[in-house]
């Protein structure tokens, strides 16, 4: 119920959390098959659909629920950077990524988490 | 969120209020009533920002994460005063309602 | 986002000082080899990096404070051979040697490599300070407002 007076944050973030979430795992695969041969290295690929959300925020207009069905993250394999057959796993760069996908998890759940603490405000009136 | 302006007590029904006093109070009331409704709005604009952040936020466009979560908190923190002032106006009004004539 | 852009910059440092320390073992693994087949002798080699820039054209046009947004770190400029002379060694009895019985074997300053490798080795270390550093001020921020 509380969809109704709520905008489409939510579904944006719980989207981009599904995206960082589903990234973690690639990325825990890369780390855990560093030592194996001919593997490639995958990436997640989520941010470049969201060209038509994008434009609504930019224009300042509410985000209609309709342009986030069917969004989903998608996962590549590693171009090669040296022009080589296939491209080989970074230890130190797969764990940088996921320090940073870390941190852009909690500060999703934080966002999330203070944006349904402003609508409990408007819920309860300001009571406790 | 529908709030009625106060209105303000005409000076012949004040009774103990002088009348200058009374016409002063009347310009007040009146002037809370905008006040409060400039105040709905800008908090409103507020909290649209907020909004509107945090969803450039999860895109991975925000340019700053301490803005956005400053952003946020103001915007949380302004609309919790502006439920207080609410409530209190309203238990005034009630209370008002409540005299006997 | 920018503390995705601290992470690719400390990235990109990173990936730098590894190339240097991987060309440094290069040198060193070949400081004692020979002549190959071909004739040629081993060159050391060296990285030669530059500030990376998205666009680096771009940051001269644009004067706005944005540009400073489109530093990328640092990049590989290219992979030289140094011109350094080999160092003659007079052993009479190897088959490598000329006529006057010297040997030739690379120009690898055994020394400057070490430094190289101590340098390039806290670089790295330095980059992931930095790398930490920016991950400690993000999750900090997170903490604005307090717990609630």
């Amino acid at each position: 119920m509380i969809q109704e007076i709520d905008t489409a944050t939510m579904g944006v973030l719980r989207l981009a959390l599904d995206a960082a979430s589903l990234r973690h795992r690639v990325i825990a695969h890369n780390i855990a098959n560093a030592n194996t041969e001919g593997f490639a290295p995958l990436r997640v690929n989520f941010e470049d659909q969201f060209d038509a959300v994008r434009s609504a925020i930019g224009q300042g207009q509410p985000i209609e629920r309709g342009l986030l069905d069917g969004l989903r993250p998608t996962i590549l394999q590693d171009a090669p950077l040296d022009g080589g057959a296939t491209a080989k796993v970074a230890l130190d760069m797969e764990v940088a990524r996921l320090a940073q996908n870390t941190v852009h998890y909690q500060a999703l759940l934080r966002g999330a988490t203070k944006h349904l603490s402003i609508l409990g405000i408007a819920v309860t009136e300001g009571k406790r | 969120m529908n709030i009625d302006p106060i209105v303000g007590i005409p000076p012949a029904a004040a009774g103990a209020l002088s009348a200058q006093a009374g016409e002063a109070q009347g310009e007040t009331f009146s002037k809370f009533g905008t006040w409060f409704g400039q105040q709905i709005a800008e908090v409103n604009g507020q909290l649209q920002r907020a909004d509107a952040n945090l969803q450039q936020l999860a895109l991975g466009d925000a340019n700053n994460l301490h803005q956005v979560m400053i952003n946020l908190e103001e915007a949380k923190l302004s609309f919790q005063l502006l439920m207080q002032v609410r409530n209190r106006a309203l238990e005034a009004y009630q209370e008002i309602m409540r005299m006997q004539v | 986002m920018d503390y995705s852009q601290a992470f690719e910059i400390s990235a990109s440092g990173m990936t730098v000082e590894k190339l240097r320390i991987d060309l440094t073992a290069v040198n060193i693994a070949n400081m004692h080899t020979t002549a190959g087949a071909d004739g040629t002798l081993f060159r050391p080699l060296r990285v030669v990096s530059r500030p990376g820039a998205q666009n680096f054209a771009g940051l001269f046009e644009d004067g706005s404070e944005s540009s400073v947004y489109k530093l990328r770190g640092a990049q590989v400029f290219a992979v030289q051979e140094m011109t350094t002379a080999p160092r003659m060694v007079y052993e009479p009895g190897n088959p490598s040697a000329d006529a006057t019985g010297f040997v030739a074997l690379p120009g690898v300053d055994h020394v400057s490599e070490m430094v190289n490798l101590i340098a390039a080795l806290r670089a790295y270390e330095a980059n992931v300070v930095a790398m930490n550093a920016a991950k400690n001020m993000a999750v900090k921020a997170l903490e604005i407002g307090g717990n609630q």
